[in-house]
């Protein structure tokens, strides 16, 4: 769905032959997107909870340690209106980040789950990256420090080896986290794309 | 084969496939749960009984920004009151997080809630009871502040119809709603489904719809006449939990929805019947006049002026007055203009039943002679008091009267009506006709005229009578008479034999020419006369001009026996023009008709200048007269 967004290059609001998405329409593809992602995560955890163990609040047993505990989240929707655009940007590309190696391993390793996640999660980081391409050329991250196109250093700073999880805590984290990508996409968006009542 | 271990859990261990279940039943949910232990085909159907310590109710949170805890002392009634029981919450945010407690306490509702600053989404709150020297610890009570939201209901239910069946026995709505105020859908913090749930009222079974997330929903199939109770609850996206259902509202349609098709079935008929009665009334009332522009009335011939009515009713009067020019409608005494124009028009021909002796042979003659005015009592020198006037007898009664020349000259001459044949050739028949014709002039005094009296004296150069009956058509357009050998006969006496064989052969060889009519008498019984347009005669013996007129090929008979070979106006103005027709002066005691004397003659036709006026001797055609003559 995002492909035509992620190859289409970077417009200029008046270039020849470029066909400019607009900010709103780009805002509304990707959110639909991680919507649909958080509906797979959230019924591939459902189903293996009920043939394994039902839970009562779908926690199942203590807690669960992901590997993106060290990624700092807003944890509140006040916390994410008030983070900076820049800053809920990175968080939600380092969130889509972590996730594509883990899905991937999952998918190639595990029988259970038929659906290639990590594919969804990679669709949806490069339309994220795109967007803040976007923003940025527009003027909308005004944050110079915030080294939004750079993936690769975001990982480094605090590695956790996902390898030790089991199949039920993968599934449950990244249930979570697409949770947390969807409702930081919809913030930015109301932030950005002014909209009524935002 | 079950166990239950000092941890309050249940293990079903089997032989063959040493499955395990661990089943905790302190803190089972209330739902039944099932377990089925394959060797031994144990269905083992659980309903896990209500926890006997304290524990948690339940903990829920509305817009995923608050939650709220309720907790129950259970068996222990002694921890019941306020402040025996203690909530204390972990916060797992980091590996040395602490158990707190709860931050704001509702003991009425045995309550622990949690603001705005104390709530935080995607991160693990565990729960825990603690009284003064115990603590209840659940490890299922460890959850995410997301999973638990439970949304609250919709407000502002309404619904309009959407349409009716063609039947009217079923309708279908839509439903619209608002989403809760308390959930932040604007800022999109959530995104809620609603599940719209409808039933008959009375009934015990609701209808659900499927989960949606807009704020209307069409409900189709509802029955008129019955009332339905709709409501509906909310419930996250991607999330099971389902929050309260929103207040009923009541859905119910009457049966005036059916009457519309009928009522519009009614309008219709009645309208049509309407105009199908208004269209009779107009065929009915405008009949006359429908028929008269369908089917306009064919033209009767008729005479303009002359009303047949009258002229059933024997009005003589009236007709008399028409027929003398006056009123508006009467027929101008200019007849013969008139008639050109009307070639349709026919003769009038009266005759009168009553006569005075005679056959019809004897009226003939007796006609013949009036015209001739070679009867006894018939003479144009009877003292009529006729000065200069030529008195043309009356046939029929044997009246006579007078006629002024100068009215003859206005219709020119009236000749007696005699055939004359086709070819003067014989100077001595045209002497005999110029002196026969003189012999007109002059009254017979010879007791020829006694001994025919009732026979006509014809001058020998008449050789057919006034009336003549055709014996045969020529195809040329000629005319053969026959009557007129019956007259010669009689004139015998003063014509030779060999002349009146003469006259015959003349006369049949004449079959085959043209023969030439000649004016009629004006006084003729019903003849019309054409008019003879020249000059007059004058009272002297002077051999007058008699017209030769072409029969046409459109002569006419009328009656029976009397032949009236009318000749159409010349095409060529070699003689003037003979009228057709005469106007009826008036109708004698016998019913007869007084013919007018024709008025004076138009002007010649400009059309046929070529044509040049001749002065045809009585008697004779000219060979000019003859070429120029044509059928």
């Amino acid at each position: 769905m995002l492909c035509s967004v992620c190859t289409a290059p970077v417009c200029t609001n008046a270039q020849v032959g470029c066909h400019a998405v607009s900010l709103n329409n780009l805002f509304d593809r990707i959110i639909q997107h991680s919507a649909k992602m958080h509906r797979v995560s959230n019924d591939l955890h459902q189903q293996f909870e009920l043939h394994v163990l039902p839970s009562r609040n779908q926690v199942g047993r203590g807690g669960h340690i992901c590997h993106t505990s060290t990624i700092m989240t807003p944890n509140g929707k006040e916390n994410a209106q008030r983070m900076a655009r820049e800053g809920l940007t990175q968080v939600i590309l380092q969130l889509l980040m972590a996730w594509t190696d883990p899905l991937m391993n999952l998918h190639h390793s595990s029988t259970n789950v038929s659906v290639d996640m990590s594919s969804m999660v990679g669709e949806l980081r490069r339309g994220v990256q795109r967007l803040a391409e976007k923003m940025h050329t527009l003027g909308l991250l005004t944050d110079p420090d915030s080294s939004v196109v750079s993936p690769e250093a975001l990982m480094t700073s605090h590695p956790v080896p996902w390898r030790l999880m089991n199949l039920y805590d993968i599934l449950y984290c990244f249930r979570r986290d697409s949770n947390k990508v969807h409702n930081y996409l919809r913030i930015l968006k109301c932030r950005i794309v002014p909209e009524h009542g935002c | 084969m079950f166990t239950v271990d000092q941890n309050k859990l249940l293990s079903c261990n089997f032989n063959l496939l040493h499955l395990h279940f661990r089943i905790d039943l302190l803190n089972a949910h209330s739902a039944p749960l099932f377990v089925c232990c394959i060797s031994d085909l144990y269905l083992l159907v659980f309903s896990p009984p209500a926890p006997l310590e304290p524990h948690f109710t339940d903990c829920v949170s509305r817009e995923q920004e608050t939650f709220r805890c309720w907790w129950s002392p259970g068996i222990f009634q002694n921890l019941s009151s306020p402040g025996d029981l203690r909530v204390f919450y972990l916060k797992k945010e980091s590996l040395s997080s602490e158990w707190k407690e709860c931050p704001e306490y509702i003991h009425s509702n045995r309550e622990c809630f949690f603001d705005r600053n104390h709530t935080a989404i995607w991160i693990t709150y565990c729960m825990q009871l603690r009284s003064q020297n115990t603590r209840y610890i659940n490890e299922d009570d460890c959850f995410t502040v997301e999973n638990i939201v439970r949304p609250d209901p919709p407000v502002s239910l309404n619904w309009t119809l959407l349409n009716v069946s063609p039947s009217g026995l079923s309708y279908d709505v839509v439903v619209i709603w608002t989403p809760p105020p308390s959930a932040d859908v604007r800022v999109g913090w959530m995104r809620i489904e609603y599940e719209v749930q409808y039933r008959e009222i009375n009934t015990t079974n609701w209808e659900a719809l499927e989960v949606q997330p807009y704020t209307k929903q069409t409900i189709y199939g509802l029955h008129v006449g019955k009332e339905y109770e709709v409501h509906i609850r909310c419930k996250m996206q991607g999330f099971s939990k389902y929050g309260d259902f929103s207040d009923s509202i009541f859905i119910q349609v009457t049966d005036i929805v059916t009457e519309e098709p009928l009522m519009f079935i009614l309008v219709l008929v009645l309208g049509i019947v309407g105009v199908l009665i208004l269209i009779m009334l107009i065929a009915i009332t405008q009949q006359h006049r429908l028929m008269m522009i369908l089917l306009p009335p064919v033209p009767a011939p008729k005479i303009k002026g002359i009303d047949s009515e009258l002229l059933k009713k024997g009005k003589l009067d009236d007709l008399n007055f028409f027929l003398n020019g006056g009123g508006f409608g009467g027929l101008p005494p200019y007849a013969p203009e008139f008639y050109h124009d009307e070639p349709w028009v026919e003769f009038i021909e009266v005759e009168a039943e009553d006569r005075d002796g005679g056959g019809k042979d004897d009226s003939l003659t007796s006609d013949t002679q009036m015209l001739l005015g070679l009867t006894q009592t018939g003479c144009h020198h009877i003292n009529l008091g006729c000065s200069n006037a030529l008195g043309f007898p009356n046939n029929n009664l044997g009246q006579t009267s007078c006629y002024d020349p100068a009215v003859l000259e206005a219709n020119s001459l009236m000749l007696m009506g005699s055939l004359l044949p086709g070819q003067p050739e014989e100077e001595e028949e045209e002497e005999k006709e110029a002196a026969s014709f003189n012999d007109i002039k002059r009254c017979p005094t010879s007791a020829e005229s006694d001994e025919n009296k009732h026979n006509p004296v014809q001058p020998t150069w008449i050789n057919t009578d006034f009336y003549a009956q055709v014996s045969n058509v020529m195809p040329s357009g000629g005319v053969v008479l026959s009557p007129g050998q019956h007259v010669r006969t009689q004139e015998s006496s003063s014509t030779t034999e060999e002349e009146t064989r003469k006259k015959e052969n003349i006369i049949e060889t004449e079959e085959k020419k043209q023969t030439k009519l000649l004016v009629v008498n004006p006084e003729g019984n019903g003849y019309t006369v054409e008019n003879i347009r020249s000059p007059p005669p004058s009272t002297s013996v002077s051999p007058t001009e008699y017209q030769t007129v072409e029969p046409s090929p459109m002569s006419r008979s009328h009656g029976n026996q009397s032949a009236n070979i009318v000749p159409d106006p010349p095409r060529c103005q070699i003689f003037t023009p003979v009228a057709d027709y005469t106007v009826v002066q008036e109708l004698d005691s016998h019913r007869s008709l007084i013919l007018q004397p024709p008025p004076p003659p138009p002007p010649p036709q400009q059309s046929l200048p070529s044509c040049v006026p001749l002065k045809v001797p009585i008697g004779y055609i000219t060979p000019d007269l003859l070429g120029s003559l044509s059928p």
